[in-house]
Protein backbone atom coordinates (compact mmCIF):
# COMPACT_ATOMS: atom_id res chain seq x y z
CA UNK A 1 0.00 0.00 0.00
CA UNK A 2 2.91 2.38 0.87
CA UNK A 3 4.59 1.68 -1.73
CA UNK A 4 2.08 2.05 -4.09
CA UNK A 5 1.25 5.30 -2.64
CA UNK A 6 4.99 6.56 -2.95
CA UNK A 7 4.89 5.44 -6.56
CA UNK A 8 1.78 7.59 -7.56
CA UNK A 9 3.39 10.58 -6.06
CA UNK A 10 6.42 10.20 -7.85
CA UNK A 11 4.58 10.18 -11.28
CA UNK A 12 2.71 12.95 -9.98
CA UNK A 13 5.95 14.84 -9.57
CA UNK A 14 6.96 14.19 -13.32
CA UNK A 15 4.36 15.49 -14.80
CA UNK A 16 4.65 18.45 -13.05
CA UNK A 17 8.08 19.03 -13.51
CA UNK A 18 7.43 18.18 -17.49
CA UNK A 19 4.29 20.35 -17.86
CA UNK A 20 6.02 23.33 -16.28
CA UNK A 21 9.28 22.94 -18.47
CA UNK A 22 6.84 22.88 -21.26
CA UNK A 23 4.87 26.15 -19.93
CA UNK A 24 8.26 27.89 -19.43
CA UNK A 25 9.57 26.95 -23.03
CA UNK A 26 6.01 28.41 -24.37
CA UNK A 27 5.81 31.75 -21.87
CA UNK A 28 9.38 33.08 -22.09
CA UNK A 29 9.52 33.81 -25.58
CA UNK A 30 6.41 36.04 -25.19
CA UNK A 31 7.45 37.64 -21.56
CA UNK A 32 11.13 38.52 -23.78
CA UNK A 33 9.24 40.42 -26.23
CA UNK A 34 7.89 42.19 -23.63
CA UNK A 35 10.21 43.22 -21.26
CA UNK A 36 12.96 43.44 -23.75
CA UNK A 37 10.61 46.17 -25.93
CA UNK A 38 11.52 48.77 -23.11
CA UNK A 39 15.24 48.23 -23.06
CA UNK A 40 18.35 49.75 -24.64
CA UNK A 41 20.00 47.39 -27.29
CA UNK A 42 22.99 47.29 -25.46
CA UNK A 43 20.81 46.15 -22.22
CA UNK A 44 19.26 42.83 -24.81
CA UNK A 45 22.23 41.83 -26.02
CA UNK A 46 24.42 41.39 -22.73
CA UNK A 47 24.93 37.87 -21.25
CA UNK A 48 22.96 36.45 -19.38
CA UNK A 49 19.64 38.28 -20.42
CA UNK A 50 18.39 40.02 -17.36
CA UNK A 51 14.57 40.24 -17.16
CA UNK A 52 13.86 43.84 -15.74
CA UNK A 53 14.48 46.56 -18.35
CA UNK A 54 17.15 49.07 -16.09
CA UNK A 55 15.48 52.12 -17.30
CA UNK A 56 11.77 52.17 -18.50
CA UNK A 57 13.13 53.10 -22.18
CA UNK A 58 9.96 53.54 -23.80
CA UNK A 59 11.83 55.32 -27.20
CA UNK A 60 11.56 52.48 -28.42
CA UNK A 61 7.88 52.75 -29.11
CA UNK A 62 8.32 55.77 -30.74
CA UNK A 63 10.93 54.53 -32.94
CA UNK A 64 8.58 51.87 -33.66
CA UNK A 65 6.15 54.19 -34.90
CA UNK A 66 8.49 56.49 -36.67
CA UNK A 67 9.98 53.94 -38.88
CA UNK A 68 13.48 53.75 -40.31
CA UNK A 69 12.95 57.05 -42.38
CA UNK A 70 11.10 58.67 -40.18
CA UNK A 71 8.22 58.74 -41.99
CA UNK A 72 5.64 57.74 -39.53
CA UNK A 73 4.38 55.38 -41.96
CA UNK A 74 3.75 52.71 -39.05
CA UNK A 75 0.13 54.10 -38.12
CA UNK A 76 -1.09 54.33 -41.59
CA UNK A 77 0.06 50.17 -41.41
CA UNK A 78 -2.32 49.76 -38.40
CA UNK A 79 -4.86 51.01 -39.47
CA UNK A 80 -4.69 49.40 -43.27
CA UNK A 81 -4.64 46.02 -40.89
CA UNK A 82 -7.72 47.14 -38.47
CA UNK A 83 -9.70 48.07 -41.36
CA UNK A 84 -8.83 45.13 -43.92
CA UNK A 85 -9.71 42.49 -41.09
CA UNK A 86 -12.29 44.00 -39.61
CA UNK A 87 -13.72 44.34 -42.96
CA UNK A 88 -13.38 40.68 -44.21
CA UNK A 89 -14.71 39.62 -40.48
CA UNK A 90 -17.66 41.55 -41.21
CA UNK A 91 -18.06 40.43 -44.94
CA UNK A 92 -17.42 36.80 -44.10
CA UNK A 93 -19.88 36.23 -41.10
CA UNK A 94 -22.64 37.93 -43.10
CA UNK A 95 -21.87 35.91 -46.88
CA UNK A 96 -21.22 32.78 -44.58
CA UNK A 97 -24.18 33.12 -42.77
CA UNK A 98 -26.94 33.88 -45.43
CA UNK A 99 -25.15 30.45 -47.75
CA UNK A 100 -25.35 28.29 -44.74
CA UNK A 101 -28.90 29.50 -44.39
CA UNK A 102 -29.86 28.77 -47.60
CA UNK A 103 -27.97 25.25 -47.94
CA UNK A 104 -29.45 24.31 -44.30
CA UNK A 105 -32.88 25.43 -44.71
CA UNK A 106 -34.41 25.13 -48.04
CA UNK A 107 -34.77 22.27 -50.32
CA UNK A 108 -33.58 23.60 -53.51
CA UNK A 109 -32.57 21.55 -56.90
CA UNK A 110 -28.74 21.20 -56.35
CA UNK A 111 -28.08 22.39 -53.01
CA UNK A 112 -26.12 19.06 -52.58
CA UNK A 113 -24.25 20.07 -55.50
CA UNK A 114 -23.71 23.65 -54.34
CA UNK A 115 -22.60 22.45 -50.77
CA UNK A 116 -20.46 20.36 -52.23
CA UNK A 117 -19.27 22.32 -54.91
CA UNK A 118 -18.46 24.81 -51.94
CA UNK A 119 -16.67 22.60 -49.66
CA UNK A 120 -14.30 21.30 -52.39
CA UNK A 121 -12.83 24.90 -52.45
CA UNK A 122 -11.55 23.71 -49.25
CA UNK A 123 -8.82 21.42 -50.62
CA UNK A 124 -7.02 24.25 -52.62
CA UNK A 125 -5.15 25.77 -50.23
CA UNK A 126 -4.25 29.52 -50.77
CA UNK A 127 -0.69 29.31 -51.85
CA UNK A 128 -1.51 27.50 -54.98
CA UNK A 129 -3.46 29.62 -56.51
CA UNK A 130 -1.97 32.87 -55.34
CA UNK A 131 -0.23 33.63 -58.76
CA UNK A 132 -3.33 33.38 -61.10
CA UNK A 133 -5.26 35.41 -57.93
CA UNK A 134 -2.31 38.26 -58.97
CA UNK A 135 -3.13 38.37 -62.28
CA UNK A 136 -6.97 38.37 -61.72
CA UNK A 137 -5.89 41.20 -58.99
CA UNK A 138 -3.45 42.66 -61.76
CA UNK A 139 -6.46 42.47 -64.49
CA UNK A 140 -9.41 43.97 -62.26
CA UNK A 141 -6.93 46.85 -61.46
CA UNK A 142 -7.02 46.30 -57.81
CA UNK A 143 -3.33 46.36 -57.06
CA UNK A 144 -2.05 48.35 -54.07
CA UNK A 145 -5.62 49.04 -52.83
CA UNK A 146 -8.11 47.98 -50.34
CA UNK A 147 -9.86 46.19 -52.63
CA UNK A 148 -7.30 44.36 -53.64
CA UNK A 149 -6.38 43.31 -49.95
CA UNK A 150 -10.08 42.45 -48.81
CA UNK A 151 -11.97 40.74 -52.15
CA UNK A 152 -10.24 37.43 -52.32
CA UNK A 153 -10.84 37.04 -48.87
CA UNK A 154 -14.48 38.04 -48.89
CA UNK A 155 -16.02 34.75 -47.67
CA UNK A 156 -14.86 31.60 -46.29
CA UNK A 157 -15.65 27.89 -47.14
CA UNK A 158 -15.08 27.34 -43.51
CA UNK A 159 -17.37 29.91 -42.44
CA UNK A 160 -20.16 28.30 -44.60
CA UNK A 161 -19.74 24.88 -43.45
CA UNK A 162 -19.85 25.91 -39.85
CA UNK A 163 -22.33 28.34 -40.31
CA UNK A 164 -24.40 25.47 -42.33
CA UNK A 165 -23.79 22.95 -39.52
CA UNK A 166 -25.33 25.06 -36.62
CA UNK A 167 -28.05 26.22 -38.76
CA UNK A 168 -29.51 22.78 -39.74
CA UNK A 169 -30.46 22.17 -35.57
CA UNK A 170 -32.56 25.65 -35.86
CA UNK A 171 -36.68 24.95 -35.52
CA UNK A 172 -38.05 25.39 -38.49
CA UNK A 173 -41.10 26.33 -37.23
CA UNK A 174 -40.02 29.28 -36.54
CA UNK A 175 -39.57 30.48 -39.85
CA UNK A 176 -43.03 28.81 -40.93
CA UNK A 177 -44.42 31.16 -38.19
CA UNK A 178 -42.52 34.47 -39.54
CA UNK A 179 -43.77 33.37 -42.88
CA UNK A 180 -47.89 32.96 -42.05
CA UNK A 181 -46.97 36.11 -40.20
CA UNK A 182 -46.32 37.48 -43.97
CA UNK A 183 -42.68 38.55 -43.16
CA UNK A 184 -39.96 38.41 -46.42
CA UNK A 185 -37.65 36.09 -46.59
CA UNK A 186 -34.85 38.59 -45.76
CA UNK A 187 -36.60 40.02 -43.50
CA UNK A 188 -36.62 36.42 -41.51
CA UNK A 189 -32.70 36.14 -42.39
CA UNK A 190 -31.78 39.38 -40.80
CA UNK A 191 -34.19 39.35 -37.84
CA UNK A 192 -34.74 36.12 -36.82
CA UNK A 193 -32.24 33.70 -38.44
CA UNK A 194 -29.03 35.80 -38.24
CA UNK A 195 -29.23 36.95 -34.75
CA UNK A 196 -29.68 33.37 -33.39
CA UNK A 197 -26.04 32.88 -34.77
CA UNK A 198 -24.77 34.57 -32.17
CA UNK A 199 -21.83 31.61 -31.34
CA UNK A 200 -20.74 31.40 -34.66
CA UNK A 201 -20.64 34.47 -35.38
CA UNK A 202 -18.30 35.07 -32.55
CA UNK A 203 -15.81 32.12 -33.67
CA UNK A 204 -15.94 32.96 -37.44
CA UNK A 205 -15.43 36.56 -36.29
CA UNK A 206 -12.85 36.37 -34.44
CA UNK A 207 -11.26 33.53 -37.16
CA UNK A 208 -11.31 35.91 -40.05
CA UNK A 209 -9.83 38.79 -38.33
CA UNK A 210 -6.71 36.66 -37.39
CA UNK A 211 -6.42 35.02 -40.50
CA UNK A 212 -5.87 38.59 -42.10
CA UNK A 213 -4.35 40.11 -39.37
CA UNK A 214 -1.69 37.33 -39.72
CA UNK A 215 -1.98 37.40 -43.14
CA UNK A 216 1.91 38.06 -44.80
CA UNK A 217 1.79 36.30 -48.21
CA UNK A 218 -1.22 38.00 -50.07
CA UNK A 219 -0.19 41.43 -48.68
CA UNK A 220 3.23 40.98 -49.93
CA UNK A 221 1.82 40.37 -53.94
CA UNK A 222 -0.87 43.10 -54.13
CA UNK A 223 0.50 46.12 -52.38
CA UNK A 224 3.48 48.08 -53.78
CA UNK A 225 3.44 51.79 -52.05
CA UNK A 226 4.15 51.70 -48.55
CA UNK A 227 0.80 53.47 -47.30
CA UNK A 228 -0.88 50.33 -48.75
CA UNK A 229 0.95 47.76 -46.56
CA UNK A 230 -0.25 45.98 -43.50
CA UNK A 231 1.66 45.41 -40.54
CA UNK A 232 3.07 42.04 -40.71
CA UNK A 233 4.93 43.94 -44.22
CA UNK A 234 6.20 46.54 -42.00
CA UNK A 235 7.61 43.90 -39.34
CA UNK A 236 9.62 42.20 -42.26
CA UNK A 237 10.59 45.43 -43.41
CA UNK A 238 11.86 45.98 -40.20
CA UNK A 239 13.76 42.92 -39.80
CA UNK A 240 15.60 42.92 -42.81
CA UNK A 241 16.43 46.52 -42.00
CA UNK A 242 16.93 46.91 -38.57
CA UNK A 243 17.86 43.72 -37.15
CA UNK A 244 20.20 45.56 -35.01
CA UNK A 245 17.85 47.67 -33.54
CA UNK A 246 16.56 44.70 -31.14
CA UNK A 247 14.64 47.02 -28.69
CA UNK A 248 12.77 48.76 -31.77
CA UNK A 249 11.58 45.57 -33.41
CA UNK A 250 10.23 43.93 -30.05
CA UNK A 251 7.99 47.02 -29.85
CA UNK A 252 6.92 47.03 -33.25
CA UNK A 253 5.98 42.87 -32.29
CA UNK A 254 3.99 44.49 -29.20
CA UNK A 255 2.27 46.70 -30.90
CA UNK A 256 1.38 44.34 -33.27
CA UNK A 257 0.16 41.92 -30.69
CA UNK A 258 -1.66 44.10 -28.45
CA UNK A 259 -5.62 43.55 -29.99
CA UNK A 260 -4.59 40.14 -30.22
CA UNK A 261 -4.26 39.65 -26.38
CA UNK A 262 -6.85 42.08 -25.69
CA UNK A 263 -9.35 40.07 -27.87
CA UNK A 264 -8.17 36.91 -26.57
CA UNK A 265 -8.25 38.30 -23.12
CA UNK A 266 -11.98 38.94 -23.46
CA UNK A 267 -13.25 36.31 -25.60
CA UNK A 268 -10.77 33.09 -25.21
CA UNK A 269 -13.84 30.70 -25.24
CA UNK A 270 -14.91 31.77 -28.44
CA UNK A 271 -10.46 31.78 -30.14
CA UNK A 272 -10.79 28.17 -28.30
CA UNK A 273 -13.96 27.44 -30.42
CA UNK A 274 -12.27 28.38 -33.62
CA UNK A 275 -9.73 26.04 -33.72
CA UNK A 276 -11.34 23.07 -32.99
CA UNK A 277 -11.96 22.13 -36.15
CA UNK A 278 -12.56 18.55 -34.96
CA UNK A 279 -15.87 19.26 -32.85
CA UNK A 280 -17.21 21.11 -36.11
CA UNK A 281 -16.21 17.86 -37.85
CA UNK A 282 -17.70 15.62 -35.83
CA UNK A 283 -21.08 17.87 -35.38
CA UNK B 1 -54.71 35.25 -67.45
CA UNK B 2 -53.57 31.87 -66.35
CA UNK B 3 -50.60 31.57 -64.28
CA UNK B 4 -48.73 28.72 -63.71
CA UNK B 5 -49.44 28.11 -59.60
CA UNK B 6 -45.85 27.49 -58.04
CA UNK B 7 -46.41 25.69 -54.56
CA UNK B 8 -45.01 27.96 -51.12
CA UNK B 9 -42.43 25.02 -50.54
CA UNK B 10 -40.63 25.90 -54.53
CA UNK B 11 -41.46 29.42 -54.19
CA UNK B 12 -39.43 29.72 -50.82
CA UNK B 13 -36.98 27.02 -52.78
CA UNK B 14 -35.92 29.63 -54.62
CA UNK B 15 -34.80 32.07 -52.53
CA UNK B 16 -32.80 29.02 -50.82
CA UNK B 17 -30.68 29.24 -54.18
CA UNK B 18 -30.53 33.42 -54.17
CA UNK B 19 -29.23 33.09 -51.18
CA UNK B 20 -26.03 30.83 -51.62
CA UNK B 21 -25.18 32.63 -55.20
CA UNK B 22 -22.84 35.21 -53.60
CA UNK B 23 -21.07 32.46 -52.44
CA UNK B 24 -21.32 30.42 -55.69
CA UNK B 25 -19.93 33.74 -57.72
CA UNK B 26 -17.55 34.74 -54.95
CA UNK B 27 -15.70 31.13 -55.00
CA UNK B 28 -16.17 30.26 -59.02
CA UNK B 29 -13.92 33.92 -59.42
CA UNK B 30 -11.58 33.55 -56.60
CA UNK B 31 -11.03 29.43 -55.84
CA UNK B 32 -12.03 27.68 -59.36
CA UNK B 33 -11.17 29.85 -61.78
CA UNK B 34 -7.59 30.25 -60.53
CA UNK B 35 -6.77 26.75 -59.78
CA UNK B 36 -7.89 26.41 -63.35
CA UNK B 37 -6.16 29.17 -64.19
CA UNK B 38 -2.95 27.76 -62.81
CA UNK B 39 -3.49 24.75 -64.73
CA UNK B 40 -4.13 26.39 -68.08
CA UNK B 41 -0.93 28.93 -67.53
CA UNK B 42 2.06 26.14 -66.39
CA UNK B 43 1.78 24.88 -69.85
CA UNK B 44 3.20 28.61 -71.24
CA UNK B 45 6.20 30.18 -71.11
CA UNK B 46 4.40 33.33 -69.22
CA UNK B 47 6.45 36.16 -67.84
CA UNK B 48 5.00 39.09 -66.06
CA UNK B 49 6.08 42.35 -68.31
CA UNK B 50 6.83 40.63 -71.31
CA UNK B 51 4.31 41.92 -74.01
CA UNK B 52 4.40 39.10 -76.56
CA UNK B 53 1.91 36.75 -76.26
CA UNK B 54 3.14 33.71 -73.86
CA UNK B 55 4.27 30.62 -75.99
CA UNK B 56 2.58 27.35 -75.41
CA UNK B 57 4.78 24.62 -74.39
CA UNK B 58 2.70 21.75 -73.16
CA UNK B 59 4.35 19.95 -70.14
CA UNK B 60 7.70 22.00 -70.67
CA UNK B 61 7.44 23.81 -67.09
CA UNK B 62 6.81 20.37 -65.68
CA UNK B 63 9.87 18.86 -67.15
CA UNK B 64 12.24 21.86 -66.34
CA UNK B 65 11.24 22.05 -62.53
CA UNK B 66 11.58 18.29 -62.35
CA UNK B 67 15.11 18.44 -63.64
CA UNK B 68 16.36 21.62 -61.52
CA UNK B 69 17.82 21.00 -58.41
CA UNK B 70 16.49 24.02 -57.07
CA UNK B 71 13.02 22.35 -57.12
CA UNK B 72 13.89 19.13 -55.71
CA UNK B 73 15.80 21.39 -53.03
CA UNK B 74 12.33 23.05 -52.57
CA UNK B 75 10.51 19.63 -52.20
CA UNK B 76 13.18 18.69 -49.62
CA UNK B 77 12.97 21.54 -47.69
CA UNK B 78 9.63 21.04 -47.51
CA UNK B 79 9.37 17.55 -45.97
CA UNK B 80 12.10 17.84 -44.22
CA UNK B 81 10.10 20.91 -42.43
CA UNK B 82 6.70 19.22 -42.74
CA UNK B 83 8.26 15.60 -40.67
CA UNK B 84 10.51 17.13 -38.32
CA UNK B 85 7.73 20.00 -37.11
CA UNK B 86 4.62 17.85 -36.94
CA UNK B 87 6.20 13.98 -35.35
CA UNK B 88 7.52 16.33 -32.42
CA UNK B 89 4.11 18.16 -32.26
CA UNK B 90 1.86 15.95 -31.96
CA UNK B 91 3.83 13.43 -29.86
CA UNK B 92 4.25 15.95 -27.73
CA UNK B 93 0.51 17.63 -27.34
CA UNK B 94 -0.69 14.02 -27.05
CA UNK B 95 1.43 13.83 -24.02
CA UNK B 96 1.16 17.00 -22.65
CA UNK B 97 -2.94 16.60 -23.15
CA UNK B 98 -3.17 13.05 -21.15
CA UNK B 99 -1.14 14.92 -18.40
CA UNK B 100 -3.32 17.64 -18.32
CA UNK B 101 -6.65 15.48 -17.98
CA UNK B 102 -5.08 13.42 -15.14
CA UNK B 103 -4.68 16.92 -13.17
CA UNK B 104 -8.35 16.86 -10.88
CA UNK B 105 -7.39 20.57 -10.18
CA UNK B 106 -10.00 22.27 -13.03
CA UNK B 107 -8.12 25.36 -12.50
CA UNK B 108 -4.56 24.50 -12.88
CA UNK B 109 -5.76 22.42 -16.40
CA UNK B 110 -7.63 25.68 -17.48
CA UNK B 111 -4.51 27.67 -16.64
CA UNK B 112 -2.13 25.43 -18.40
CA UNK B 113 -4.20 25.00 -21.17
CA UNK B 114 -4.48 28.74 -21.54
CA UNK B 115 -0.73 29.83 -20.93
CA UNK B 116 0.33 26.64 -23.79
CA UNK B 117 -2.61 28.59 -26.26
CA UNK B 118 -0.91 32.11 -26.02
CA UNK B 119 1.77 31.43 -28.68
CA UNK B 120 -1.16 30.27 -30.94
CA UNK B 121 -2.60 34.17 -30.51
CA UNK B 122 0.05 36.38 -32.17
CA UNK B 123 0.78 36.26 -35.69
CA UNK B 124 3.44 34.37 -37.22
CA UNK B 125 5.45 37.13 -38.26
CA UNK B 126 5.78 38.34 -34.76
CA UNK B 127 6.60 34.93 -33.52
CA UNK B 128 9.52 34.98 -36.14
CA UNK B 129 10.78 38.47 -35.13
CA UNK B 130 10.91 37.20 -31.49
CA UNK B 131 12.88 34.28 -32.30
CA UNK B 132 14.93 35.78 -34.57
CA UNK B 133 16.29 38.01 -31.79
CA UNK B 134 16.29 34.93 -29.25
CA UNK B 135 18.79 33.11 -32.27
CA UNK B 136 21.25 36.07 -32.21
CA UNK B 137 24.35 34.62 -31.30
CA UNK B 138 24.34 36.35 -27.98
CA UNK B 139 20.60 36.27 -27.82
CA UNK B 140 18.66 33.30 -25.17
CA UNK B 141 18.94 30.22 -27.54
CA UNK B 142 22.52 30.06 -26.66
CA UNK B 143 21.88 30.56 -23.45
CA UNK B 144 19.43 28.36 -22.66
CA UNK B 145 21.00 25.64 -24.44
CA UNK B 146 24.53 26.52 -22.78
CA UNK B 147 22.92 26.53 -19.46
CA UNK B 148 21.30 22.92 -19.97
CA UNK B 149 24.55 21.38 -21.35
CA UNK B 150 26.66 23.08 -19.44
CA UNK B 151 28.84 24.16 -21.80
CA UNK B 152 29.09 27.95 -21.61
CA UNK B 153 30.18 30.17 -24.59
CA UNK B 154 29.42 28.13 -27.15
CA UNK B 155 27.53 29.55 -30.50
CA UNK B 156 25.06 27.04 -31.59
CA UNK B 157 24.68 29.13 -35.13
CA UNK B 158 20.95 29.09 -34.71
CA UNK B 159 20.79 30.81 -38.45
CA UNK B 160 23.88 30.21 -39.54
CA UNK B 161 24.44 26.90 -39.99
CA UNK B 162 22.76 24.78 -42.85
CA UNK B 163 21.48 22.07 -40.60
CA UNK B 164 20.47 24.65 -37.72
CA UNK B 165 18.78 27.31 -39.41
CA UNK B 166 16.13 24.43 -40.61
CA UNK B 167 15.67 22.97 -37.19
CA UNK B 168 15.11 26.63 -35.86
CA UNK B 169 12.45 27.29 -38.29
CA UNK B 170 10.77 24.00 -36.45
CA UNK B 171 11.33 25.11 -33.19
CA UNK B 172 9.50 28.37 -34.01
CA UNK B 173 6.39 26.38 -35.24
CA UNK B 174 6.26 24.08 -32.74
CA UNK B 175 6.48 26.84 -30.07
CA UNK B 176 3.56 28.76 -32.05
CA UNK B 177 1.48 25.50 -32.75
CA UNK B 178 1.68 22.95 -29.20
CA UNK B 179 -1.20 24.77 -27.35
CA UNK B 180 -3.49 24.59 -30.52
CA UNK B 181 -2.74 20.79 -30.65
CA UNK B 182 -2.86 20.18 -26.94
CA UNK B 183 -6.71 21.05 -27.03
CA UNK B 184 -7.72 19.44 -29.84
CA UNK B 185 -6.36 16.43 -28.17
CA UNK B 186 -7.93 17.39 -25.30
CA UNK B 187 -11.68 17.51 -26.73
CA UNK B 188 -10.58 14.08 -28.11
CA UNK B 189 -9.29 12.75 -25.20
CA UNK B 190 -12.89 14.19 -23.36
CA UNK B 191 -15.13 12.47 -25.48
CA UNK B 192 -13.75 8.85 -24.14
CA UNK B 193 -16.18 8.00 -21.35
CA UNK B 194 -14.94 7.90 -18.11
CA UNK B 195 -16.70 4.86 -17.13
CA UNK B 196 -14.21 3.02 -19.18
CA UNK B 197 -11.02 3.74 -17.12
CA UNK B 198 -13.06 2.97 -13.53
CA UNK B 199 -13.65 -0.23 -14.85
CA UNK B 200 -10.03 -0.86 -16.09
CA UNK B 201 -8.44 0.47 -13.11
CA UNK B 202 -10.73 -1.74 -10.88
CA UNK B 203 -9.25 -5.07 -13.25
CA UNK B 204 -6.20 -4.19 -11.80
CA UNK B 205 -4.65 -1.48 -15.06
CA UNK B 206 -2.26 0.15 -14.11
CA UNK B 207 -2.13 4.19 -15.70
CA UNK B 208 0.47 3.43 -18.43
CA UNK B 209 -1.30 -0.18 -19.39
CA UNK B 210 -4.73 2.00 -19.56
CA UNK B 211 -2.74 4.72 -22.21
CA UNK B 212 -1.48 2.24 -24.30
CA UNK B 213 -4.52 -0.47 -24.36
CA UNK B 214 -7.17 1.94 -24.09
CA UNK B 215 -6.45 5.68 -24.70
CA UNK B 216 -5.25 5.36 -27.76
CA UNK B 217 -6.81 2.86 -29.50
CA UNK B 218 -9.67 5.05 -28.70
CA UNK B 219 -8.19 8.40 -29.62
CA UNK B 220 -6.48 6.95 -33.29
CA UNK B 221 -9.45 8.67 -35.10
CA UNK B 222 -8.47 12.04 -33.68
CA UNK B 223 -4.68 10.90 -34.15
CA UNK B 224 -4.92 10.66 -37.69
CA UNK B 225 -7.19 13.94 -38.31
CA UNK B 226 -4.41 16.13 -35.86
CA UNK B 227 -1.70 14.46 -37.54
CA UNK B 228 -2.75 15.15 -41.39
CA UNK B 229 -3.83 18.71 -40.42
CA UNK B 230 -0.45 19.63 -38.90
CA UNK B 231 1.14 18.07 -41.99
CA UNK B 232 -1.12 20.35 -44.19
CA UNK B 233 -0.64 22.95 -42.07
CA UNK B 234 3.51 22.50 -42.22
CA UNK B 235 3.17 22.35 -46.26
CA UNK B 236 1.89 25.88 -46.43
CA UNK B 237 4.69 27.34 -44.25
CA UNK B 238 5.75 30.67 -45.62
CA UNK B 239 6.07 33.55 -43.02
CA UNK B 240 8.95 31.95 -40.91
CA UNK B 241 11.04 31.05 -43.63
CA UNK B 242 10.52 34.35 -45.73
CA UNK B 243 10.84 36.28 -42.29
CA UNK B 244 14.33 34.60 -41.52
CA UNK B 245 15.72 34.75 -44.84
CA UNK B 246 14.95 38.95 -44.70
CA UNK B 247 16.76 38.69 -41.23
CA UNK B 248 19.79 37.46 -42.83
CA UNK B 249 19.55 33.60 -42.88
CA UNK B 250 20.84 31.67 -46.06
CA UNK B 251 18.01 30.68 -48.15
CA UNK B 252 18.35 27.45 -49.92
CA UNK B 253 18.03 25.04 -46.34
CA UNK B 254 15.24 26.48 -45.69
CA UNK B 255 14.01 27.49 -49.57
CA UNK B 256 10.19 25.87 -49.01
CA UNK B 257 7.69 25.36 -51.86
CA UNK B 258 5.82 28.38 -51.29
CA UNK B 259 8.87 30.74 -51.11
CA UNK B 260 10.07 29.14 -54.10
CA UNK B 261 6.56 29.45 -55.69
CA UNK B 262 6.50 33.70 -54.58
CA UNK B 263 10.22 33.99 -55.43
CA UNK B 264 9.88 32.49 -58.84
CA UNK B 265 6.33 33.99 -59.67
CA UNK B 266 7.26 37.80 -58.19
CA UNK B 267 10.12 38.10 -57.99
CA UNK B 268 11.41 36.55 -61.38
CA UNK B 269 8.08 37.20 -63.13
CA UNK B 270 8.25 33.72 -64.36
CA UNK B 271 4.51 33.04 -63.73
CA UNK B 272 4.22 29.95 -65.92
CA UNK B 273 7.27 27.92 -64.14
CA UNK B 274 5.58 29.18 -60.94
CA UNK B 275 1.90 28.08 -61.93
CA UNK B 276 3.82 24.44 -62.61
CA UNK B 277 5.21 24.67 -59.15
CA UNK B 278 1.66 25.77 -57.36
CA UNK B 279 0.06 22.74 -59.15
CA UNK B 280 2.54 20.32 -58.12
CA UNK B 281 1.98 21.70 -54.45
CA UNK B 282 -1.82 21.42 -54.75
CA UNK B 283 -1.53 17.80 -56.01
CA UNK B 284 0.72 17.12 -52.91
CA UNK B 285 -2.22 18.84 -50.33
CA UNK B 286 -4.80 17.15 -52.55
CA UNK B 287 -3.42 13.29 -51.73
CA UNK B 288 -3.04 14.38 -47.99
CA UNK B 289 -6.71 15.37 -47.68
CA UNK B 290 -7.34 12.29 -49.64
CA UNK B 291 -5.95 10.44 -46.61
CA UNK B 292 -7.49 12.01 -44.30
CA UNK B 293 -10.85 11.61 -45.64
CA UNK B 294 -10.32 7.90 -45.87
CA UNK B 295 -9.46 7.65 -42.49
CA UNK B 296 -11.94 9.81 -41.40
CA UNK B 297 -14.46 7.90 -42.43
CA UNK B 298 -13.53 4.25 -41.89
CA UNK B 299 -12.29 4.84 -38.91
CA UNK B 300 -15.17 6.38 -36.38
CA UNK B 301 -15.22 4.35 -32.80
CA UNK B 302 -18.43 3.84 -31.73
CA UNK B 303 -18.32 3.47 -27.57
Amino acid sequence: MYVGLKRANWSAVLIWAILLIILIFTVTPLVFMVTSSFMESRQIVRMPYSWIPESFYYQNYIKALQGNDGSWIFPRNIFNSMFVSITVAITTVLIAAITGYGLAKFKFKGRHFVFMLIMATMMIPFEAIMIPLYMVAMNLRMQDSYAGLIVPFLVSAFGVFQMRQYLTTFPSEYLDASRVDGMGEIGIFWRIVFPNCAPVIATLGILSFRGQWDNLLWPLLVTQSEKMKTIPLYISKFAEEKMTDEGAMMAVAVIASLPMFLLFGLLSKYFIGGSSVYESRKG
Amino acid sequence: MKRKYIGIERKTARWGFAFTVPSILFFSLFSFYPILNALYTSMFDKRVLSLAPPKFMGLGNYTYIFSSPDFWNSIRATFVFTLGTFIPIVIFSLMVATFLTTLTSHRARGFFQIAYYTPAVISSVVAAAIWLLIFDPRGLGNQWVNAILASPGVDRKWLADRTMVQVSTMVVYFWKYIGYFVILFITGLSSIPPAIYEAATIDGSSRWQSFWRITLPLLKPTVVLVSIMAMLQCLKTFSTQYLFVQGGAPRAPINVMTLNIYTTGIRNQRIGRASAMSIVLFLIMLLFTWIQFRFSKSDDVEY
